[in-house]
């Protein structure tokens, strides 16, 4: 799923609000693996990016996750003997969009790029590279999932099969384009090897379902949001890769559309009580996510003229109006408490991230983490019990006369 | 796709250079399909008789535009007359959506930007613009039902492309589909002139400033622009 990778990877968390256990620390562990395998394509130039700002990159860099599902019920879930919710217009309407293929020729590059990557030094370097290869392994972990999501309902569901391809075409573009990126930085990303490396985590077809919806949806307000800020304001504009940026998350908000439709077709998803919770919970963490993990690297934010707490808090507001007409509750993001607490997972995460970097024993460390995680725990929970907003699509309220267009 | 290929064979990544010329060249074998049926489809709704042949023929493909052409095509048959009058006769079927303006126009940014996007692509293609944006369109008089329920200005998303209309309808959401036949372009889209001007919005929080009123000008029925200036 592009989705939660596209999180954990774009915006990187140390501290990654997840299933069961609030707090991740395999970042150390998959530092490990993924600094190998960065390589250089040019042994002199490498040195540039590295030497003590290498250090940086690991620090920063946490798990981008691959991600793997249940392809049995999937294809179940697709089986349209079985289902008979499948709106065969909707996937045959959404088919044709993709097929349209609007980006066939966005996607070429210039010189620009390696001039513009000649001239970047020192921090902003490193925050542009970190940023391309996050970015990279995102939208690689999209085009994986969806191209196994292509292969296996290829006999149960055609259509549903061919969007996924298609999708996972965009996802392959995507990504070669930012490798094409790191290249002008003299790095590359060994995706082969992040394939076959990489741990994949599982997700449950409905989970997929969700997380996926979210981060295309909130992958599309982020770069729009930057892309409208740049034309705004073009002395920021510093790395051609922005201005792709239109015509780009246009696909990603199709790929979000495609997702809707999926929902819309399990009903099973979207209409009951635990339908809710699990909704209110996705949308919780994968705001939260990226609000600390943007708030890790202010200055890449900062970099291209953003305020990195404003553009974030667009970016959830936005993404929790578009969430709203699909998903049957959404945290309320609007109520100035929301941004209240998590302003407060902030300080707290920082905190945290103190402890991490001082020079206790492993022991001491693992105790001082203590209360900071219950407080963050403590916190979450306390946003996720505030009052949420009911939604859902209006498909689902056909026979209700007062709904007003 | 063919920029793609290149990228990615250019990027030579070992197992992602290896998995995505199966995906290419998948792709390129559907795309004269689905180029053929994207622009002959309006093409043929504005000469009937030649739907009547293509239906007869063609099965499957999308079902959409079939359904269309065999309602025009009994249309056809059941109306008496010589030929000339037949052809006459037969009407090109309009799909539309439709809500309040304030949400078309002012409030769905990535409405605008889809618009831009399509117009973008059919320039690319050479293909003639089968969409259009219609303020108080006429025809809403015949929709009682949807009047009912609708605030006003409303404001319509017009097209003989029944299949983008279903797809806009999973986007926006927020809107009412339904579909109407009509003999002309022009009757199709008549309208009530109406001067659209929208309330700036109290506290704008995004980092950058708003699309700027009358972007929809250029998608208003063809020497209507002006008039809503």
């Amino acid at each position: 799923m592009a989705a939660l990778v596209k999180l954990t990877s774009k915006f990187t968390t140390t501290t990654t609000p997840k299933f069961g256990n609030p707090i991740t620390r395999r970042p150390l562990q998959s530092q490990l693996k993924f600094s190998t395998t960065i390589k250089a394509s040019a042994a002199t130039t490498t040195k540039r990016g590295g030497g003590k700002k290498k250090e940086g990159i690991k620090e920063s860099l946490l798990t981008p996750r691959f991600y793997t599902t249940d392809f049995d019920e999937m294809e179940r879930l697709f089986n349209r003997e079985i289902n008979k919710n499948l709106k065969e217009g909707e996937f045959e309407a959404l088919l044709q969009e993709f097929k349209t293929d609007y980006n066939q020729t966005h996607f070429v590059r210039n010189k620009e790029f390696k001039e513009a990557a000649d001239k970047m030094e020192g921090p902003l370097r490193q925050i542009f590279v970190e940023f391309l290869e996050r970015s990279c392994t995102a939208e690689f972990s999209g085009f994986l999932l969806y191209k196994e999501l292509g292969r296996r309902l290829k006999k149960t569901n055609p259509v549903v099969a061919e969007i996924f391809s298609l999708m996972s075409r965009d996802e392959a573009r995507h990504a070669g384009f930012l490798n094409k990126g790191l290249s002008d930085f003299n790095l590359a990303l060994d995706l082969g090897f992040l394939t076959k490396a990489r741990k994949y985590t599982f997700f449950k077809p409905k989970f997929i379902f969700y997380a996926t919806y979210l981060s295309e949806k909130i992958g599309y307000w982020r770069y729009i949001t930057i892309y409208r800020h740049l034309k705004a304001n073009p002395e920021y504009q510093c790395y051609p890769i922005f201005k792709y940026f239109e015509n780009w998350c246009q696909d990603e908000n199709r790929h979000g559309d495609f997702f809707s439709a999926l929902m819309k077709a399990q009903p099973q998803f979207l209409n009951d009580w635990k339908a809710k919770l699990w909704a209110r919970f996705f949308c919780l963490s994968v705001y939260v996510t990226m609000y600390l993990n943007d708030c890790q690297r202010t200055a890449f934010y900062e970099g291209i003229g953003l305020h990195t707490k404003e553009f974030d808090m667009h970016v959830i507001i936005e993404t929790n109006r578009t969430t709203a007409r699909i998903f049957p509750a959404v945290p309320d993001v609007e109520n100035p408490e929301f941004k209240r607490k998590l302003d407060r997972m902030v300080e707290i995460n920082q905190k945290l991230l103190a402890v991490g970097e001082s020079q206790d024993a492993s022991f001491v460390k693992n105790l001082k983490r203590i209360p900071l995680v219950a407080a963050l725990v403590s916190e979450i929970l306390a946003a996720y019990l505030m009052p949420p907003i009911e939604s859902g699509s209006v498909d689902f309220a056909e026979f209700e006369p007062q709904v007003v267009y | 796709m063919l920029t793609s290929a290149a990228t990615l064979n250019s990027t030579s990544l070992g197992a992602f250079g290896a998995i995505s010329p199966t995906n290419t060249s998948r792709i390129r074998l559907q795309r004269p399909q689905s180029v053929s049926l994207c622009s002959s489809s309006p093409h043929n709704l504005l000469k009937p008789r030649i739907i009547f042949t293509t239906t007869t023929t063609s099965s499957g493909g999308s079902s959409w535009e079939t359904a269309t052409s065999v309602k025009t095509a009994v249309a056809a048959v059941d109306s008496p007359g010589p030929a000339e009058k037949m052809q006459q006769q037969t009407s090109t079927k309009y799909y539309f959506l439709v809500a309040n303006a304030k949400f078309m126009l002012d409030e769905e940014e990535h409405f605008q930007e889809q618009l831009f996007e399509r117009l973008r692509y059919y320039g690319e293609q050479n293909k003639e613009q089968d969409f259009w944006l219609v303020i108080e369109p006429k025809f809403l008089e015949k929709f009682p039902k949807i009047t009912r329920r609708l605030k006003r200005p409303a404001v319509a998303l017009v097209s003989t492309n029944g299949t983008w209309i279903t797809f806009m309808k999973l986007r926006l959401d927020r809107v009412l589909l339904e579909s109407f036949e009509a003999d002309s372009l022009e009757e199709a889209l008549a309208y009530n002139p109406v001067n659209l001007e929208f309330e700036k919005p109290e506290n704008w929080v995004a980092p950058y400033p708003k699309y700027e009123s009358g972007w929809w000008e250029r998608f208003l029925p063809p020497g209507s622009a002006k008039h809503n200036a």
